[in-house]
């Protein structure tokens, strides 16, 4: 029996995810139970999901709290959610992250699986879902399922064009994905967002060219999280609350905000 | 041989439906039961399912309108969950028509699971059948239809799957074949369907019974007896399912990894799944204990918990429910079951899994540990929150 939890932000496709690998077992002719865990799951929020592989008589019904594997769909949910929590000590993670096995820091010696899931979703979806890629890589990593099972399970999934560039994603990652060892720390240092703030979600962040600002107001109007100020009549955008909308990209009638991604910014 | 795909809970109960030629559907959509409705209505549009779709604005509504949709001759399905489940008390009570309804469990607590929806609906006369895994949902809801619309019972059954833990858990599944599935459940033939040459007075007859029978005390007398002739129906049910399609569930109960057993824990829903490699855990280890998994909960197997009674020196009642004010359901049916054995076993209850409250395998190791002790000396306290 293999265990595995994954954790995501909706709309990255964890649920999916934990689906398509259950579905991948199962055409390898093992017993596969997908569970996502429902809650408040929205966008952007973060999601856990989880997968069984092995006998059917040893599927029990509670969630997985030792897994074996966890995969990480969000590069920064790792400093906000506590991903080795119960992890097995000979288990292993698979992190989407731009940065090689050897700058992880950790606090016990798992191994290591990274790769630029958001980077190739970019690439080959033209968009941050990072759901397929990070399949590719835990095939690679773990060696549990094979890659063309995935493959296959992802086209049952999308038929045509979508399920093409979601099999290109699985392999790039799995070409990418590198195992390691972590760097080992006394403590991790994680982010606390401040009470209500959504800043977790944030895929891209929205950067405003100061020269290019006009002072209107509208993106300060429309901020659902109300977290642009004036500033000497140009818009300063708070960055604890801000959760990467977009919004005030779209109401800039000049083009002076653009998002940026925040992996950018060296995670 | 049919064929395996993964599915979820939600949608192996309307594969069922499709399997079983449901006619006319009626359901309001309400989570967690939601997806079965929209399954439903794809399989319709797809022309997968030829049968009505009646939407309505309420849970009372579907109810009834696959009420009349029985007694007119119809194939009929609905499904809801918790606080639907309540709405439709009222057209539930004395039913007397051969509906089949999945309730995908729901707290009235929150929006996570626990039996308390269909334990409020214990008195109204339907069928209870729980199950554990996707698998026997599908199974159930083909059996479901042969045990409703035998001529010895005739009356609604209501499917029950945990929320969540079932409705949303994605499995594989063999989907057997249409043929099969047709020569196991033949088409429906309703006592009550109208025809030309009736009278006025048979037609009258039906309806009254199809209602429950308004305004005799001999309605009940008939609605109970037919109950209690339900539970060799769905034995034989479920024993011909085995021959047909090589499955079978044990129709009232199942005995799992029983032989020899002293104390024996009685689960119901999911929770027999999470149970089953715990106790061949705890058989390995050399304790005599075994799981009985109750999966039908109306009519209620008291004899046969009776001649239980004759092996097992414990029952550990686990109840994903609360009669507030009382205790556990199946606690209290169990023990009143047991009254007028000799060498009366200790019954020992334990709610848990409450508003979905997790069960995991340590706290069902920790209620079959408790009833082994039972088995053999008293224990304190007799009924416990796990």
């Amino acid at each position: 029996m293999i265990e595995i939890r994954l954790h995501g932000r909706g709309g990255q496709g964890a649920v999916t995810a934990s689906r398509l690998l259950a579905t991948a077992a199962f055409l390898e002719d093992k017993h596969s139970q997908s569970i996502p865990m429902y809650g408040t799951e929205r966008r952007g929020a973060p999601v856990t999901a989880f997968v069984r592989i092995g006998e059917k008589d040893k599927m029990v019904r509670s969630l997985i709290h030792e897994p074996d594997y966890v995969v990480v769909l969000d590069s920064l949910l790792r400093k906000t959610v506590n991903i080795t929590e119960g992890l097995k000590d000979d288990g292993m993670l698979i992190l989407n992250s731009s940065v090689p096995p050897e700058e992880i820091e950790l606090l016990k010696p798992y191994k290591v699986a990274t790769v630029d899931a958001t980077g190739i979703a970019l690439e080959t979806l033209g968009r941050p879902i990072t759901n397929t890629a990070i399949l590719g890589a835990f095939v690679k990593a773990t060696g549990e399922i094979g890659l063309e099972s995935v493959i296959e399970a992802v086209k049952q999934q999308w038929k045509g064009t979508l399920g093409e560039i979601n099999v290109k994603a699985v392999e790039a990652a799995y070409e990418a994905t590198e195992v390691g060892d972590p760097k080992i720390v006394a403590e991790v240092v994680g982010e606390k967002a401040p009470a209500g703030s959504r800043a977790d979600w944030r895929t891209f962040r929205p950067v405003v060219d100061l020269e290019k600002c006009t002072g209107c107001r509208l993106c300060w109007v429309y901020c659902p999280e109300h977290c642009i100020e004036m500033v000497d009549d140009k818009s300063v955008i708070d960055y604890a609350y801000c959760k990467g909308c977009g919004i005030c990209v779209e109401e800039c009638p000049v083009g002076a905000i653009e998002m940026k991604s925040e992996s950018e910014r060296g995670e | 041989m049919g064929h395996k795909e993964l599915m979820v809970g939600n949608k192996a109960v309307a594969y069922g439906a499709v399997l079983s030629r449901v006619q006319v559907t009626s359901a309001y959509p309400i989570t967690p039961q939601t997806t079965i409705v929209e399954y439903l209505a794809d399989f319709i549009a797809s022309g997968r399912l030829d049968a009505k779709f009646i939407e309505v604005e309420s849970e009372m509504s579907a109810q009834v309108s696959v009420q009349g949709a029985s007694w007119a001759g119809a194939r009929a399905f609905t499904a809801t969950s918790g606080p639907g489940l309540l709405y439709m008390h009222h057209p539930m009570m004395g039913c007397r028509l051969p509906i089949v309804m999945a309730v995908v469990h729901r707290s009235n607590k929150s929006m996570q699971p626990d039996h308390t929806d269909l334990m409020a609906q214990r008195d109204t006369g339907w069928i209870h059948l729980y199950c554990e895994n996707t698998q026997e949902v599908l199974d159930t809801m083909i059996m479901s239809y042969r045990i409703a619309e035998n001529d010895r019972v005739y009356l609604p059954v209501a499917l029950g799957l945990d929320g969540y833990i079932l409705s949303y858990t994605a499995e594989p599944v063999e989907i057997p074949d249409q043929d099969l599935v047709d020569s196991f459940l033949p088409p429906f033939k309703g006592r009550s369907a109208p025809h030309p040459d009736m009278t006025i007075e048979e037609w009258r007859a039906n309806m009254s019974r199809g209602a429950g029978g308004y305004g005799t005390q001999k309605a009940w007398i008939d609605h109970h007896e037919n109950m209690m002739a339900a539970k060799e129906v769905i034995v034989e049910v479920d024993e011909e399912f085995g021959k047909v399609f090589g499955r079978s569930y044990g129709g009232l109960y199942e005995e799992y990894n029983c032989e020899g057993a002293e104390a024996v824990i009685v689960a119901m829903g999911t929770i027999a799944s999470t149970a089953r490699p715990t106790i061949d855990d705890l058989r390995e280890e050399g304790k005599d204990v075994g799981l009985v998994k109750l999966k039908t909960f109306r009519p209620f197997p008291h004899d046969e918990f009776r001649e239980m009674a004759k092996r097992y020196n414990a029952f550990g009642v686990i109840d994903r429910n609360i009669s507030i004010g009382s205790g556990g359901v199946v606690f209290n049916e169990l023990r009143s079951a047991l009254y007028n054995v000799d060498d009366k076993p200790s019954v020992l209850g334990f709610h848990t899994g409450l508003s979905g409250e997790e069960v995991t395998p340590g706290m069902v190791r920790r209620i079959a540990e408790k009833t082994l002790e039972a088995a053999r000396g008293p224990v304190e306290p007799l009924v416990e929150w796990v």
